[in-house]
């Protein structure tokens, strides 16, 4: 007969199992996807979750209508989101029209959705267009479409101080436009500027015109970014004119490449000009940070260069990598499946608020975050149909410590907030960037007390260690995680080793001195001896011979 | 020709090193090939692989030390250094070459000490150097390894008694047949291993059929099958033999 005591032992017992058990589950339910890191090796390992889901955000949600294939999102400076909606088909004339430009607050509170576009302000350029088209020198399909008072699939949108400019792609023309609204309370924009295909012998005649993204830098330049052209973004100055192109790629050093390289330096022009050119894989998307350093990247499945670039104004890559080998974004690994390889295709790039720079893989759904210094800092999100997950994404944005996704084919907006986790490696990256080793060291810890693989916190506890010189300790953490930082570490060490024991060491190298020479004698008096030896005995033989 | 050269065993190999060229024909002359010495060698060659990947220091160690594995260790020390003496030998006796197979895996043995001597003061150096101090570590590996063929070169030289191009054709060969000897055990070794696969398939095969049956039931049955094929086999062979010599028999009659 079981005691009371102890009945009432086992019932404590069993609740507090199913308590553990019940919040187990819940811990491990919230996300659908787990953080991870790659470690000096190259491998992933797993980390926490730097980002988590805040919520999902859809069209109905924001009050504007479902949202079809919304392609561009972009926070302005007094934080408005602008969303363009790129295949929107609107109320009033539902052929002419396929697309729109949604404006909310950040909390997502409607402001106006911009449905068309208001010429009055532009009615010169419209007369000059007019005369163009009645002289023949530009057609009707032309006239039409950069003069459609609709958008036809903007997929890109910008904001600077109040004047949006849209990538309004089908119509192949950039406008730039300040928004308002009609009588009527429906949305329209009136435009400043349109940018249109150059008409200059610098722009290739082949070539078509269909602007994909847009930026503007604080000259007011403007850079279109054109999928079909390799040169790099088209420039147009703050009156429309063309400038030229901006931030080309590389191209790819391939071995075919590297061949061709070697065969022109033997081949006639006539045989040159008969060759297959290699261009450089075109870029696919931009951003622009506050100090006018434009980002590209580039969606390539099979390319490694320049898959992500940050230029200065003159077009030249300071993401280089000097001497060492160059940086990768993205997943390390290609992933195998089926007869299809999978790698990452960085399709859009934010650079937040302290430098920190988002990439949106397309092939994994993932958002990669970088720190000013190329260091990968977090993963999240992923492919699949759950809350924090998406199947086609677009573009990526980011607001204070909010990271916002926009997924195509679900046609929604996913608000990523980022963790305690999060925010305590985001400060000790910042003390970090800044010089401040020695008040980077606590959050360091914090951070390896939560998650020991994360690779980054050894680097910055070595070099405050470093810093303060306290070698030893710099150089373990240095071990097997950085070898520029244990060498330079490992230097400082091994001079105070040497001066410290400077005694010793000389007493070590006049003792091998001595013992060199008193071993040699030796040996050479031993040989001498039995030289004299043989000589002996060979005397003996001769004179026995001669006797 | 010197008169002192009645040196314990173990001193032939330093002697050699010191007279690369006329080391090894005292080496002949004086017969002195000790396949226990070689053997040594060989060991310390292997040991020092091993010390290579785990012993150098971290700032120059681009070996991944996060697995070790020591297959490959033993195929780049010992299988390579048997593979170079068969293949040696079996090219030299083909083309004149006067070496047996105990002389050449002597003298390839010897000529390796300079290579562990550099190997041994590489991992003590790269515990000491930093990253930027690299081009020391280089030094000592290109001399070493440099003298190392050197002494190569003037063992094979003297072991054949070829001329100069003879040794050097006979040694760029004699890698063309390492490469053939690798490929065919491959080959034979992958042949193995379908048979293996084969007879591993029955066996579960008839596992699956008699769940009942003990294992050492199955084997024994196996093994008594694959007796019975040969054996078989055997008889049929013989019995056909016969049959031939029967009918040449009847021919000459």
């Amino acid at each position: 007969m079981p005691s009371i005591k102890r009945i009432a032992r086992r019932v404590v017992s069993a609740v507090l199992a199913a308590a553990v058990l019940c919040t187990s589950a819940v811990a491990f339910a919230d996300e659908p996807y787990m953080g991870y890191n790659y470690d000096w090796w190259g491998d992933p390992v797993p980390s926490q979750n730097g980002y988590v889901v805040d919520k999902v955000v859809s069209g109905q949600d924001i009050g504007c209508g479902s949202l079809t294939t919304p392609a561009d999102l972009f926070f302005d400076d007094e934080e408005q989101l602008y969303i363009a909606d790129s295949a929107y088909v609107g109320n009033f004339d539902s052929k002419a029209q396929k697309g729109r430009i949604v404006v909310t607050d950040k909390d997502f509170n409607l402001i106006n959705t911009i449905e068309y576009l208001d010429f009055s302000g532009k009615q010169e350029w419209l007369d000059e267009k007019k005369a163009a088209l009645d002289s023949g020198s530009m057609d009707e399909e032309r006239y039409q479409k950069e003069t459609n008072i609709y958008f036809n699939t903007p997929t890109g949108v910008f904001v600077d101080e109040g004047n949006i400019y849209v990538a309004d792609s089908e119509n192949n023309r950039v406008v730039q436009f300040k928004p308002d609204k009609d009588a009527n309370g429906i949305g329209y924009g009136k435009v400043d500027e349109v940018y249109t295909r150059p008409e200059g012998i610098y722009y290739d005649a082949n070539t078509t015109f269909k602007p994909e993204k847009v930026l503007v830098d604080a000259a007011k330049n403007v850079y279109v970014c054109i999928t079909t052209i390799t040169r790099g973004a088209v420039v147009f100055s703050r009156e429309g004119e063309f400038n030229g192109y901006y931030g080309a790629n590389r191209v790819e050093k391939t071995g075919e490449v590297i061949l061709n390289a070697f065969w022109k330096l033997i081949m006639t022009t006539e045989q040159i000009k008969r060759m297959k050119r290699s261009v450089p894989v075109e870029i696919t998307n931009f951003d622009i940070d506050s100090d006018n350093f434009v980002y590209t990247v580039t969606k390539s499945k099979n390319s490694d260069t320049d898959i992500l670039k940050k230029m200065n104004s003159a077009g030249t890559n300071i993401f280089i990598n000097l001497g060492y080998n160059e940086y990768t974004f993205g997943d390390a690994l290609v992933k195998y499946y089926r007869g299809t390889t999978y790698s990452s295709q960085i399709c859009d790039v934010d650079v937040g608020p302290h430098g920190e720079i988002n990439l949106l893989d397309l092939t994994t759904g993932r958002v990669f975050q970088y720190d000013d210094e190329c260091t990968l800092l977090f993963v999240f999100g992923g492919n699949s149909d759950q809350k924090g997950t998406f199947t086609n994404v677009n573009a990526v944005e980011s607001l204070g410590t909010n990271v916002y996704v926009l997924d195509s084919r679900k046609s929604s907006i996913t608000v990523f907030k980022r963790t305690e986790f999060g925010s305590i490696v985001q400060e000790a990256m910042s003390l970090f960037n800044a010089g401040k080793y020695e008040e980077s060291i606590e959050p360091w810890n914090e951070v390896l007390r939560r998650d020991s693989n994360y690779w980054m916190a050894y680097i910055g506890l070595g070099n405050a260690y470093l810093n303060a010189k306290d070698y030893e300790n710099a150089m373990d953490y240095f071990y097997m995680q950085s070898r520029s930082g244990y060498s330079d570490a490992f230097k400082s060490w091994r001079m105070n080793f040497i001066r410290d024991n400077f005694t010793i060491f000389a007493v070590v190298i006049i003792l091998i001195f001595v013992a060199i020479y008193v071993i040699s004698s030796i040996r050479g008096k031993k040989r001498a001896k039995k030289r004299a030896a043989a000589d002996k005995i060979l005397r003996e033989q001769q004179k026995k011979e001669e006797g | 020709m010197r008169f002192d050269l009645d040196l314990p065993a173990w001193q032939w190999p330093f002697y050699v090193m010191r007279h690369p060229f006329e080391g090894y024909e005292d080496l002949r002359w004086k017969k002195a090939y000790n396949m226990k010495v070689a053997m040594v060698i060989v060991v310390l060659f292997f040991l020092v692989t091993i010390a290579d990947q785990v012993l150098t220091g971290f700032l120059h160690n681009y070996t991944m030390v996060k697995v070790f594995n020591i297959v490959p260790i033993i195929i780049n020390s010992i299988v390579l250094f048997f593979t170079w003496v068969i293949g040696n030998w079996a090219l030299c006796t083909l083309f004149n070459g006067e070496g047996t197979m105990r002389n050449i895996c002597v003298n390839t043995a010897y000529a390796l000490v300079p290579y562990i001597i550099g190997k041994v003061v590489n991992i003590i150096l790269s515990n000491c150097l930093t990253r930027d101090e690299y081009m020391f570590l280089n030094f000592v590996t290109y001399i070493t390894v440099g003298y190392s063929i050197l002494l190569l070169f003037s063992g094979m030289k003297t072991v054949h008694q070829y001329n100069f191009w003879q040794t050097i054709l006979s040694m760029l060969f004699t890698i063309v047949a390492m490469v053939i000897i690798i490929i065919l055990t491959v080959l034979l070794v992958s042949l193995f291993q379908q048979v293996y696969l084969f007879v591993y398939a029955i066996y579960t095969e008839l596992l699956y059929r008699n769940p009942s049956m003990s294992s050492v039931a199955l084997i024994a049955i196996m093994v008594g099958v694959i007796a019975a094929v040969v054996a078989i086999i055997c008889v049929a062979y013989t019995a056909f033999e016969k049959a031939q010599i029967r009918k040449e028999q009847k021919k000459l009659h």
